[in-house]
């Protein structure tokens, strides 16, 4: 069993949050918006915390002192990168994983050793493959 | 010096004009085209229409010549991402960043940041400092060397006033360099130096060691 | 109508040419007018302002050459000038303010982009900050 953090509860945030909690990983989903939590389905046995991510009081709310995995998906590049850097540098997360949209801005927080997930060029790339089929 | 600033808004528009009044080159970095075009229109062509977290921006801005980087927009994250961009892509020697949540000062200098400037933590050292209940003020800090510049007011009643200086639990690495006495005289404090009611005593020392500065001078 | 102080900024297509001419038909009637021909560089932000560029410069030398050369057949004379500029719009109004011309004449080629009747940026923004009378000679066909 790992504990998660998950910043940001869209559509992917609280799939990956029910997934990982069916497979009885202990889960706590971060999101500014109470609104945002519709997402989660009615028997989702994990923490759904509001505030913000970038936030140190709401990051130790969440647990990220004693989390194994902590993962930045909101809708901006720039809080995921942010909130990732805080993760491993501050509170020593030994795993980060950080969705950035722009591939350019990817490749360079790789380089600073983060994480990084583009789902640009992954779906590009799909999509190449299916047209190519 | 080249400087660039990320962030057209009122506080970029005024530190780019008081920039341009010094003599120095300045390129202010601006999201908003319609704000881009009323700073150009303003003060000469000294605006570019972009995103100053992308590199392609930081690339027409000829990023790579500057010797200053400043992000001042309204929101951390784009601060601190900009900022880095610049320091790691385009190798900019200094990087300043503006900060909103006083927390995230110590998160961008850890992530290597070279200065930051919060807002509210400047606001709230004026208040302090407009309080006389608050023995300890902050006059200056030194963040590349991590230490700062602080006044103590002894008040009246502190156990520690006709000690010597000697006498004193001063931590380590906080050195007292000046005594200013009540009736405004000031002194370079010796061991043998006494504490009187009133007196304001400016010292440097590290930020850690803050707390233990004040209560060795005013006694607990 | 009479000017005496005549700005024409030459991009070094084929406008150049018709512009210089009306300048100095406009010019003659007075032998004390004088014609002013100028080429703005644009210079990228990589560089700063004041850095050499060698191709650009012998580019715009033979831009203002050519320019002195079409006034001479018509007997003018003109001064020429190369200004670097981050952008050329507001060079081309900054220059027209410290000369006091009291005439831009610019040529302009029909330009489509992506299909549209397209000024560009430089046109209107000197239409609209212009300090003086402003002339731009559409040439058709040209």
């Amino acid at each position: 069993m790992m504990k998660v953090i998950i910043m940001g509860c869209g559509r992917v945030g609280a799939q990956l949050a029910t997934l990982l909690d069916k497979e009885g990983h202990q889960v706590t989903v971060l999101d500014t918006k109470s609104y945002s939590f519709r997402w989660l389905p009615a028997d989702f046995k994990g923490t759904a915390l509001l505030g913000h991510g970038l936030d140190e009081v709401t990051l130790k709310k969440a647990g990220i002192e004693n989390t194994d995995v902590f993962v930045a998906v909101t809708q901006g590049d720039n809080r995921n990168i942010m909130a990732c850097q805080i993760a491993k540098h501050i509170f020593d997360v030994p795993k980060v994983v950080c969705r950035i949209y722009d591939p350019l801005r990817r490749d360079l927080y790789i380089t600073l050793g983060i994480e990084a997930i583009s789902p640009t060029t992954i779906f590009a790339q799909v999509l190449k493959e299916k047209v190519e089929g | 010096m080249y400087i660039i600033i990320v962030g057209g808004g009122r506080l970029g528009y005024y530190l780019t004009r008081a920039l341009l009044d010094e003599g120095h080159e300045v390129l202010v970095i601006e999201k908003d085209a319609t704000f881009s075009q009323i700073i150009n229109n303003e003060l000469g062509s000294v605006s570019l229409h972009g995103d100053g977290c992308e590199a392609a921006t930081l690339e027409a801005a000829g990023s790579g010549r500057a010797d200053i980087f400043i992000t001042v927009t309204g929101d951390d994250e784009d601060n601190l991402i900009a900022c880095q961009l610049a320091k790691h892509k385009f190798n900019v020697p200094r990087t300043i960043a503006r900060v909103r949540n006083p927390q995230h000062e110590k998160v961008f200098k850890k992530l290597g940041i070279d200065a930051t400037v919060s807002t509210t933590n400047l606001i709230l050292e004026h208040i302090k400092h407009e309080l006389p209940s608050h023995p300890l003020m902050h006059l200056l800090d030194i963040q590349e060397k991590g230490l700062e510049v602080v006044e103590v007011k002894i008040p009246p009643g502190s156990t520690t006033i006709g000690k010597q200086i000697k006498e004193l639990p001063l931590p380590a690495d906080s050195i007292l360099s000046l005594i200013i006495r009540k009736e405004g005289k000031p002194t370079v404090p010796t061991n043998s130096s006494v504490i009187q009611a009133e007196d304001q005593i400016i010292a440097v020392t590290s930020p850690e060691s803050e707390d233990e500065l004040r209560a060795a001078l005013i006694g607990e | 109508m009479e000017f005496h102080r005549i700005l024409v900024p030459v991009a070094g297509t084929k406008a150049d040419e018709g512009a210089i001419e009306l300048a100095c038909s406009l010019a003659k009637r007075k032998n004390k007018s004088k014609i002013f021909a100028v080429h703005v560089i644009p210079v990228e932000r990589s560089l700063p302002l004041d850095a050499e560029i060698k191709p650009e410069i012998g580019r715009a030398e033979d831009i203002l050459s050519q320019a002195e050369n079409i006034a001479q057949e018509r007997g003018c004379a003109v001064e020429t000038d190369i200004l670097q500029a981050r952008e050329v719009g507001p060079a081309i109004i900054d220059e027209a303010t410290e000369r006091e011309i009291d005439l831009i004449l610019m040529g302009v080629t029909y330009k489509k982009h992506y299909g549209q009747f397209c000024l560009g940026d430089i046109l209107p923004y000197v239409l609209k900050n212009a300090p003086c009378r402003v002339i731009l000679d559409h040439q058709i066909d040209i």
